[in-house]
This record gives C-alpha cells, sequence and structure tokens, in this order.
C-alpha cells in the first residue's frame, strides 16, 4: 500500500501521474477538512479561554458550523468594486492559496511518504514557495483600490518579507545538526539523537515567534489589525475569493505546526503510538500554542515590528547558528 | 522581560472555567421583579385620567374614553408606540390605580414598524400573558388560564 | 532617493469603523503611515437633548440623560437631578443620598471597566473585554433588580430615588466587591505586565497639565498628568465628604497613565461602596418634592465628577416647571479636542491607541 503510493522510486509513466493527482486530491480534500475543524477548534478554544462555549448550534456540538460557514462564504455573491484593478483583484487569492497548498507536499504524514514528495531541498521548497503568497497579498491590496487594504496590503508585505529571514536562519541550526534539507533525514536524525528542540533551543524560540509574524497572527496580526485597518488587505473582498484567503491563512497555520513539530519535535517519531498519530498531536499541540497566543496577546505596533525583527529576532538568529557550528565542529573532532 | 508569560498562564486558566453564556432562545433571562418590559394594560382599571399620556416624555401614548351611563369613565382606546417609547417607566409611576404597569416581555422585534403600533387589546393580552395568569388564578376566576397563554411557546 | 514622489493620503476613520467607539469620524491625512493632521468629525449621534429638554418636566428629562453616557447613565441621572435639587435647596433623606452613592460608584466600576475591555480590545487583546464583561454583567444586574434597567435606569428622582434597595441587594453588592479586586488583579496579570501592551502605551500620547489646562480636560484625562482634581474631593456635593478615598493622579500623562488611573479609580471607587454599604441608614429615599419641580426663575450651574470628568449641567430656569434652556457641560465632548493635537505626527497605530485612551463616549459628545 505505502509502497503503492510512494511514488519517489516509480518511472514516471502515466499510471503514475494518474495516481499522483489521486493523491494530491486525496491530501487536498484531507487539508480542507483538517482546516475546517483547525477553524472549529481555534472557535471553541478561544471560547473556553474567554468563558463563552463557542459554537454550539450547527449540528452536535457546533461540529458542523465551519461547514455552514463555508458554505454561506460560497453562496455569497462574487462582488468587485468598482474602481478595482479586475484583473488583478481576481486572481489575487489565487496566488495567495497555491502556494499554501503546494508547501504541504512536502510535509511527511508518516514514516514514509505517502503521497507527497520526499524530495532533497524540502526546506528550500517549502521557504521559496511560502513567499510567493506574499505576492498574492500584496496584489490584492494593491488591486482592491482601497486604502485600508493598501496600507494592510504594504504592511503584510514588509512584515512577512522581514520575518521570513530569520525564520529561515532559525531553520540553518537545524540543518547544520541534521547535516540534510530532506525532512526525512532530519526526522531520522532526531531519532538517532534528540529532539532538536532541546540542543536548538535557541533557534526554537526563534522560530515560534518568527513564525507567528509569518503567519500573520496574534500579536503580529497587524496587517488585518480590524481596530485600526478594518480587515486590512482583504477588505474589499467577499464570498468565496475572501474564502481562498482564509484557507491560504489556516493552511499556512497548519504548514507551519507541520514544520515546527517535524523540525524541533521528532515529527512521527515516537514510543509506542503509530507515526501519524504522533504527528497529530504535535502538530495540534502547536495549533493549540496559536490560538492561546491570540486569546492573550495584544498587537504589536507596526514600527517597533520592524525593529524587533530586524535588531533582535535576525541577530538572535545568527547567535544561534554561529553557536551551533561550533559545538557541531567541537562534537565532530572531540 | 516575560510578563506576557503571566498573561499566558491566565487564559489558560480559565480554560476548565464555567461558562456564562445562556442559551438564550431555549434558555431565558431570570428578571427581577421590577424589570421594565413592555407595558400591560388592564382596561377596567383604568379611569381615564391621562396622566400617563402626559407625563411620557416622549408622548407616545394616546388615549380616549367615554362617559359610561353610570357616569364613570371607560376607556375606549389606548395605544402605545413602541417606536418610541423608551420604557421610561415613568407612565407606570403616575398611574394612580395601576391599570398600566409594566411586564418582563422585551422582545420586541418586528418586520414592519406598523406591528410596533400597539393597542389596547394587545396591551390586555400582554396582561393576561403575563401576571394575568397569575393574578386572576389567585382570584379564582374562571377564565384563569386564556388560551392565548399558551402562545408564547415555552 | 531624495526625489521619489510621495502622496498624500486622506482617510477617513469612521464613522463605520470598527474602533471608533460608535460614529465617530476622524478624517487623517496620512503621509505613509504617519499622521500629519486629523480632524474630528462629530454629530452623527445628535438627538438633541438640549433641545427636547426645554420641552419636558424637570422629571422628563432624566431619562434623557440615560442616553448621553450611556455607560454611566447613573451619574447623568445624578448631575441633573443634583442641579435641580440645588436650584430648589431640597432636602434629600439619608438614605437616598447613600443609594445614590453606591449606585454611582457602582456605575463607575462599570464603565471604568468597560473601558478597559474595549480599550485593550484596541489594542488587539481579545480576552480582556470578556473578562471584564462578566463583573461588568454582575453590576448591570444589580442595577436590574434596584431599577428594573441594565442600562437606561431612570433611576433617580429629583427629591430622592425611585426605589428603595430590595432586600438583600446591599449585602450583595458588598459581597461583589472583592470579585472586582480578583478581576483586578487578573487584569494586572494579564495585561499591566505584558511587554507587547506596555510598549504601545508609554509615552504614548503625552500631555501636560498647561495643555490638559488649557483644553479644559478633566477627569483621568486631567489626572493624569500629575493634577490632583476630582470634584469629589475638591468640591464636595453629596456626601462625598464622609468617605475616606484617595485621588490616584499619573505623572507622565500618557496613555499607560491613563489606563492604570482606570484602575485605581475602581480601587477607591470599591473603597467609597464598601463604606457606604456599611453606614448606610434606614428611612424613607424620596424626599419632600413638590409634584411639580418649579426651580425659582434664575441660572444655575452644578457639575459633578463624571466617569469621564467634570459632567456639568447648566439651565435657566422662568419660574416654570420646564427649564428654559438647559445645556449639559459634556466631559466627552470637551476631551475630544484635543485628540488632534494628539494625532499630529504619530504613526497610524498609534492612533486608535491614543483615541481609545481619551475614553469617550459618542453619546455624550453628540448629546
Ligand atoms: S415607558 Fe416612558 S416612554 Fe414608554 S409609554 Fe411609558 S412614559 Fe412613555
Ligand atoms: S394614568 Fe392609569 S388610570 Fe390614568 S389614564 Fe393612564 S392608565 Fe388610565
Amino acid at each position: 500500500m505505502i509502497a503503492f503510493f510512494s511514488w519517489v522510486h516509480q518511472a514516471l509513466t502515466w499510471g503514475t501521474v494518474l495516481k499522483m493527482v489521486a493523491g494530491a486530491l486525496i491530501v487536498l480534500f484531507f487539508l480542507l477538512g483538517a482546516v475546517t475543524y483547525m477553524l472549529y477548534f481555534e472557535r471553541k478554544v478561544i471560547g473556553w479561554m474567554q468563558l463563552r462555549i463557542g459554537p454550539n448550534r450547527v449540528g452536535p456540538l457546533g461540529l458542523f458550523q465551519s461547514f455552514a460557514d463555508i458554505l454561506k462564504l460560497l453562496a455569497k455573491e462574487d462582488i468587485v468594486p468598482a474602481e478595482a484593478d479586475k484583473p488583478l483583484f481576481l486572481i489575487a487569492p489565487i496566488v495567495a492559496f497555491i502556494p499554501s497548498f503546494a508547501v504541504m507536499a512536502v510535509i511527511p504524514w508518516t514514516a514514509s511518504h505517502v503521497f507527497t514528495a520526499d524530495i532533497a531541498v524540502a526546506l528550500l521548497y517549502y521557504l521559496a514557495l511560502s513567499s510567493i503568497t506574499i505576492v498574492g497579498i500584496m496584489l490584492g491590496g494593491w488591486a482592491s483600490n482601497n486604502k485600508y487594504s493598501l496600507i494592510g496590503g504594504m504592511r503584510s508585505a514588509a512584515q512577512m518579507i522581514s520575518y521570513e529571514i530569520p525564520l529561515g536562519m532559525s531553520l540553518l541550526g537545524v540543518i547544520l545538526l541534521a547535516g540534510s534539507l530532506n525532512i526525512v533525514d532530519i526526522v531520522e536524525a532526531q531519532r538517532r539523537f534528540m529532539w532538536f528542540v532541546v540542543p536548538q533551543f535557541l533557534g526554537f524560540c526563534v522560530f515560534i515567534v518568527a513564525a507567528t509574524a509569518e503567519l500573520n497572527r496574534t500579536p503580529f496580526d497587524l496587517p488585518e489589525a480590524e481596530s485600526e485597518l478594518v480587515a486590512g488587505y482583504h477588505t474589499e473582498y467577499s464570498g468565496f475569493r475572501f474564502a481562498f484567503y482564509m484557507l491560504a491563512e489556516y493552511l499556512y497555520v497548519f504548514a507551519i505546526s507541520c514544520l515546527g513539530a517535524t523540525l524541533f519535535f521528532g515529527g512521527w517519531s515516537g514510543p509506542l503510538l503509530p507515526g501519524w498519530l504522533w504527528f497529530a498531536i504535535k502538530v495540534t499541540a502547536f495549533i493549540f500554542f496559536f490560538f492561546w497566543l491570540r486569546a492573550t496577546m495584544p498587537r504589536i505596533r507596526v514600527d517597533q515590528l520592524m525593529s524587533f525583527s530586524w535588531k533582535f529576532l535576525l541577530p538572535l538568529a545568527l547567535v544561534n547558528i554561529v553557536l551551533t557550528s561550533i559545538i557541531k565542529y567541537w562534537v565532530n573532532a572531540g | 522581560m516575560f510578563g506576557f508569560v503571566k498573561g499566558l498562564a491566565v487564559t489558560i486558566s480559565q480554560l476548565p472555567k464555567k461558562k456564562v453564556t445562556i442559551q438564550y432562545p431555549d434558555v431565558r433571562p431570570e428578571w427581577p421583579e421590577r424589570f421594565r418590559g413592555i407595558h400591560e394594560l388592564i382596561p377596567e382599571r383604568c379611569i381615564v385620567c391621562g396622566q400617563c399620556a402626559r407625563i411620557c416624555p416622549t408622548s407616545c401614548i394616546s388615549l380616549s374614553g367615554t362617559r359610561g351611563e353610570d357616569r364613570k369613565l371607560r376607556l375606549d382606546t389606548f395605544d402605545i408606540s413602541f417606536e418610541i417609547c423608551i420604557l421610561c417607566d415613568l407612565c407606570t409611576e403616575v398611574c394612580p390605580t395601576e391599570a398600566i404597569k409594566m411586564t418582563g416581555e422585551f422582545e420586541l422585534a418586528a418586520y414592519s414598524r406598523d406591528e410596533l403600533y400597539k393597542n389596547m387589546e394587545w396591551l390586555y393580552d400582554n396582561y393576561i400573558r403575563h401576571d394575568g395568569v397569575r393574578e386572576l388564578e389567585a382570584a379564582g376566576e374562571p377564565r384563569a388560564v386564556p388560551e392565548k397563554a399558551g402562545e408564547r411557546g415555552e | 532617493m531624495a526625489d521619489i514622489r510621495t502622496e498624500e493620503m486622506l482617510m477617513n476613520v469612521g464613522p463605520q469603523h470598527p474602533s471608533t467607539h460608535g460614529v465617530l469620524r476622524v478624517v487623517v491625512k496620512l503621509d505613509g503611515e504617519t499622521i500629519i493632521d486629523a480632524d474630528p468629525v462629530i454629530g452623527y449621534l445628535h438627538r438633541g437633548t438640549e433641545k427636547l429638554a426645554e420641552d419636558l418636566q424637570y422629571n422628563q428629562i432624566i431619562p434623557y440623560t440615560d442616553r448621553m453616557d450611556y455607560l454611566a447613565a447613573m451619574l447623568n441621572n445624578y448631575a441633573l437631578v443634583h442641579a435641580v435639587e440645588e436650584a430648589m435647596d431640597l432636602e434629600i433623606p439619608e438614605r437616598a443620598e447613600y443609594l445614590r452613592v453606591i449606585v454611582m460608584e457602582l456605575n463607575r466600576i462599570a464603565s471604568h471597566l468597560l473601558f478597559i475591555g474595549t480599550y485593550l480590545l484596541d489594542l488587539g487583546a481579545m480576552s480582556p473585554f470578556l473578562y471584564v464583561f462578566q463583573d461588568r454583567e454582575r453590576i448591570v444586574q444589580m442595577f436590574n433588580e434596584i431599577c428594573g434597567a441594565r442600562l437606561t435606569y431612570n433611576y433617580m428622582r429629583i427629591g430622592g430615588v425611585k426605589w428603595d434597595a430590595p432586600p438583600g441587594w446591599i449585602d450583595k453588592v458588598k459581597a461583589f466587591v472583592p470579585h472586582v479586586r480578583k478581576t483586578m488583579g487578573m487584569l494586572d496579570d494579564l495585561v499591566t505586565g505584558n511587554e507587547i501592551f506596555l510598549n504601545r502605551v508609554k509615552g504614548i500620547g503625552a500631555y501636560d497639565a498647561d495643555t490638559a489646562i488649557a483644553h479644559s480636560l478633566s477627569g483621568i484625562n486631567l489626572r493624569c498628568t500629575g493634577l490632583k482634581w476630582d470634584l469629589r474631593r475638591n468640591r464636595p456635593y453629596s456626601i462625598y465628604d464622609r468617605f475616606d478615598f484617595d485621588i490616584p493622579v499619573g505623572e507622565n500623562g500618557d496613555c499607560y497613565d491613563r489606563y492604570i488611573l482606570h484602575l485605581k479609580e475602581m480601587e477607591q471607587s470599591l473603597r467609597i461602596v464598601e463604606q457606604a454599604c456599611d453606614q448606610i441608614p434606614d428611612g424613607p429615599v424620596m424626599g419632600k418634592a413638590p409634584k411639580f419641580v418649579r426651580p425659582p426663575a434664575g441660572e444655575y450651574f452644578s457639575a459633578i465628577e463624571g466617569a469621564r470628568g467634570e459632567l456639568g449641567v447648566y439651565f435657566v430656569s422662568d419660574g416654570k416647571d420646564k427649564p428654559y434652556r438647559l445645556k449639559f457641560r459634556r466631559p466627552s465632548f470637551l476631551n475630544l479636542q484635543l485628540l488632534p493635537s494628539l494625532l499630529k505626527g504619530q504613526n497610524m497605530a498609534n492612533l486608535i491607541a491614543i483615541l481609545g485612551a481619551v475614553d469617550i463616549v459618542l453619546g455624550e459628545v453628540d448629546c
């Protein structure tokens, strides 16, 4: 079964291509389901933290609430503002969404890649693709021809670009330790050694901060700072285009959680329980942490945000890399 | 430096606490006795003194009465426009016979403004629906629980 | 680089904007994200209360005052009845005065709680908003028990109060006080120590006492500059001279001071409530007020310390049962005047921090 869907070593025939497409579709639907319940989970968790009970009307325990919301979004009119740059406005959400789905291709759910790709430069692939989303967000902000959207779009571009660097840097430590860009290798290295969160604690801290910023989540949710910018770059979007943006956003939360769980917490490895369950537990913990932050933190200010990234996070990440290299050299030599 | 960690502790400590949400249409809030909701009117008690209409700051009460054969004034019409009523309670305060009182009813939403114009019959029904059930039963009157009482869908 | 052409941007914040607290509109001129000019536009909630009052008997005006500063309606009620009572030299029963003080201070607490909640919500923290609402809800429920309404109380009358406290109410208030203290401790943990919050409010929107006086600010907006001016102390009205409480003041006049002062004032209000609950005597709650209130002809002004500053009532009587002219000195309206000069040169993100900390209620600004 696993060999059947693991196409790394199969010849590229029509049959394999078909299987790939089928695999991709299955992953897509799985992810859509995951995101739907992530939304539900978020609302429940934040509700509980705020002494509310969260969604509870649609379906038992409100389990179908997110589906109802998505249906509502899909059924809504797709409004294009009269003064908007129409073609750009129409494609921007798609530009933002596609990479968010594509990055999931390199995340290993279990010990062997099922449906996903075991590529050698997986981390680079992830970072490269995820930056394309910024273009989608900026385009959306620009094409809406709305001042709030414009400021929101600019803010997110500035923010995501400046936090991508510390994010990448924080991953370098892990790469150094594992000696590979391949995610499976990194997990294997952790299995032999220990979870990288211990030797890479500094790197992990930088990672989690940069990741939160990269995801535009509280306390770094400036692009959508609703008390200042209404809804930021997607102010003018409605219906399914708006859904695309939301989807992209939540997919990234999921993807970053997967990445964090894999790189710092040993991914699918763990005793007793099957690999996929370990992976699910770790990812859920990450997601929970993001929600928890959201329930707690006020929003950081935009000018402080930039200086925090460049003056604090980046040097910290660099120090981490240097330390890691020295220690690794020293251990190897000794 | 790590003041925000305390904040994280606060939010997570709320997680298992009892929630305060009331499942509104299923569970109704308990209003205290003095709650000022929509009025109820008992036309027999009204002596058509017009004080309520005079004190009303928004002039939303309009009433009229005629002198009956026993030379007593009887109420003919009594309307309150809930479009402009501010539920201030002044009318019930001045009413000498407690003909007009306030109930715990607060759901006024309607599809059209005309529906917010309530007449004497409606206000009397409102009395039946609320205090009336209790009072008439206490008085042992036969029509203690009129059909209308069941309409609230409780 | 120098000759890159930039363009100013005119942006409308409000009246339909998530955080202008009602329907305030601020027209800001932006250079990038820096505000070079801000112009508040008010009047969207104008209902002509003062004009309407000229056609109403004094007791009929009371429900209208509920709708000015709807977060502290008890204080508004009191401002009006106090002005009329002073004009007529009425004797108010002791119990009524105590009840008034209790509900006013509770209302001040409720209003301050709401300020803290909405202010933090503006700054992006959601949870405190819901936490403070829990306590506020209890206050509102207590008001509901004593006067039958949750927001528009219409509780005070010229000469006393409408209802006596229901049985057990005073004990309920007493039991409630420690709850607020607990919430305040929680807010301290949750927010006051948070670095992000501190960075956003410390040193932002600061002004000095002279500016504050020049703009005739009052309330916390004045006290945050270090000026100790509270009408409850400086010109005691009602029975405030019987209570032991402090007037907390700030130092720097920035948003942080204003935030902290709200917390500190709540503590003082709690002290007043506790003392009043202990001292409250039995007796009637309504004095001998004439049925038709006719203050002698003349001009009257009296002011109280509202939740947002000095809440004054000025009226001209021509001896009839309706005022010839009635004017409210609404603290929110006057406090708002400082906004444009505070905003100039600030970052767009500070707009919300500054506007929120000025603590306006649009019902009161527009009246
Ligand atoms: S409650 Fe007030 S506004 Fe409504 S009818 Fe009575 S007096 Fe008029
Ligand atoms: S005040 Fe009472 S008795 Fe007089 S007219 Fe109004 S309802 Fe009737």
